[in-house]
């Protein structure tokens, strides 16, 4: 067995998959995060400071792992949707009564999509109130504020999908809000709405966006964003406090 | 040509020994030399460990509460059948809370657009780098955002409470222009309402963080304020009723 099993792991197709050894030692243990994809957003060592769940609350990690989830209960989703007037209400009465885990998928979907939201804003505000804005991480601020405006649209924009009275008034009362702006109001709810008032054009239009361009943008800022937190040193908790710091 | 007129370098003196010099000097925090030992673990597996339980525990947090609770449907879209209340998304409702107490363009485009940009640029106004990393950063800190929640959790709630009982904003209707009376008079309220900490703070010499510390409180605990009363305490015709005891069979989080 043992023979076998040395056999496959010094195999070349194997050892073209893993770089490196079984990590019980500094050396691979090092070679695991920086020769993969996934665990190399982190470094190889961590400070213990930035990891004490007082300090972070694991928000910001929060919302990439319900982002994830959303994605693919979002999917699922898709397999059993068509974003027509007519067939959209449709189709979620036969996801929940008639799909598999249609109704537990929708369910998860939704709330995930609270989740998110609550959790995005929650984030926010421990970034704020420790301080983790300042210099160097200002731009990565400015990226964090860009992602929740995004996280908004995304929510919003899936609200519209089920074709109820509950979507369609919701989305006729946010849209109206657009109107009010002075100088370009009418023309931001046009092109929102795709016509006067919530109908087919919106629904294509809201759809797009849902699936496509907003979870697009998410993932991309999202990406620069975790880059932007290493390449600022990590955590804020890890800040270096010496005389050379500006005051 | 003489000495004194020969550039200087900064060695000063040119030895074949001496390969460096002093150039310049630059604030920025130095390398992690003699800065105590180093108190980190391999993220591998720890970390990579922790996120992966932690994945586990929110989609297992996730599947419970969607097994227990349905997602709400209600019947097909009627354009012709208005819902009453007609309410935005519940992280809409302090928008639309907004929209009660003054002009919409103001209340509705104005004012978030200048939160939004405020909030951009708070890295900006506060740029000094010492306190970072530090929950409300000092003492003071703690005690001014402390300080600024109460008051906002008190006085927003009472504006939104006297504005719609007592609706100045009506009462006047005609004797004073529309333009006063829906701008001009409720921004300056709003403005009174939020900067009011803020010049308190002032009067204390604050640092730029504490000012900032301030500013962001009177928004965000505002903005929770008004979601709060859009969201759980508007009942039918848009009045404000306890969310418990709303007319009909309306209830507020079945609209989620």
């Amino acid at each position: 067995m043992s023979k076998l099993i040395d056999f496959v792991t010094n195999s070349r197709v194997w050892r073209s998959f893993f770089r490196h050894g079984w990590p019980d030692n500094p050396l691979d243990r090092s070679l695991v995060m920086t020769s993969n994809i996934f665990l190399h957003l982190h470094s190889v060592k961590t400070s213990r400071k930035s990891l004490k769940w007082s300090y972070s609350m694991g928000l910001g990690i929060i919302s990439a792992i319900v982002f994830g989830i959303l994605t693919i209960t979002g999917l699922m989703l898709m397999f059993y949707y068509a974003p027509t007037v007519e067939r959209a209400y449709g189709y979620i009465i036969t996801l929940q009564t008639l799909v598999p885990f249609g109704q537990l998928m929708r369910n998860m979907h939704r709330w995930g999509a609270h989740l998110m939201v609550l959790v995005v804003v929650l984030h926010m505000a421990r970034v704020f109130y420790t301080g983790a804005y300042k210099p160097p991480r200002e731009f990565n601020w400015v990226v964090g504020v860009v992602l929740l405006l995004l996280t908004l649209g995304a929510s919003f924009t899936g609200y519209l999908l089920p074709w109820d009275q509950l979507a369609y008034w919701a989305i006729t009362v946010g849209t109206s809000v657009a109107a009010y702006e002075p100088m370009m109001g009418s023309t931001i709810k046009g092109l929102m709405l795709g016509g006067p008032e919530v109908g087919q054009e919106a629904l294509t239009r809201f759809y797009a966006l849902h699936v496509m361009l907003i979870p697009m943008g998410i993932a991309l800022l999202t990406s620069l964003h975790i880059w932007r937190v290493r390449k600022d040193g990590g955590l804020a908790a890890n800040a270096v406090e010496d005389g050379g710091s500006d005051e | 040509m003489s000495n004194a007129e020969k550039p200087q370098s900064f060695s000063k003196e040119k030895s074949a020994t001496k390969t460096y010099s002093l150039v310049e000097l630059v604030k920025a925090p130095t390398t992690m030399a003699d800065k105590g030992p180093d108190d980190s673990i391999f993220s591998f597996p720890t970390v990579a460990l922790l996120e992966l339980l932690l994945t586990l525990g929110v989609i297992a947090f996730l599947v419970l509460f969607s097994l227990g609770v349905d997602a709400p449907l209600e019947e097909i879209a009627n354009p012709n059948t208005t819902t009453d209340p007609a309410k935005a998304p519940w992280y809409l409702m302090g928008l639309q809370e907004m929209l009660e107490h003054g002009h919409p363009t103001l209340m509705a485009v104005g004012m978030p657009t200048l939160m939004v940009l405020f909030v951009m640029s708070i890295p900006y106004i506060d740029n000094v780098r010492k306190g970072s990393g530090v929950w409300f950063t000092s003492k003071k800190g703690k005690k001014v955002t402390r300080n600024t929640a109460i008051y906002t959790a008190v006085v927003m709630p009472a504006y939104i409470f006297l504005d719609s009982t007592f609706p100045l904003r009506e009462i006047l209707r005609g004797q004073l222009p529309d333009f006063i009376l829906q701008a001009v008079f409720p921004a300056i309220l709003m403005g009174a309402i939020v900067l009011l900490p803020v010049i308190v703070v002032w009067r204390t010499k604050p640092t730029p963080r504490e000012l900032m510390l301030t500013l962001f409180t009177v928004l965000f605990v505002g903005a929770i304020v008004f979601t709060l009363a859009g969201f759980l305490f508007r009942g039918p015709g848009f009045e404000l009723y306890w969310p418990w005891d709303m007319p009909g069979d309306y209830r507020p989080w079945h609209n989620l």
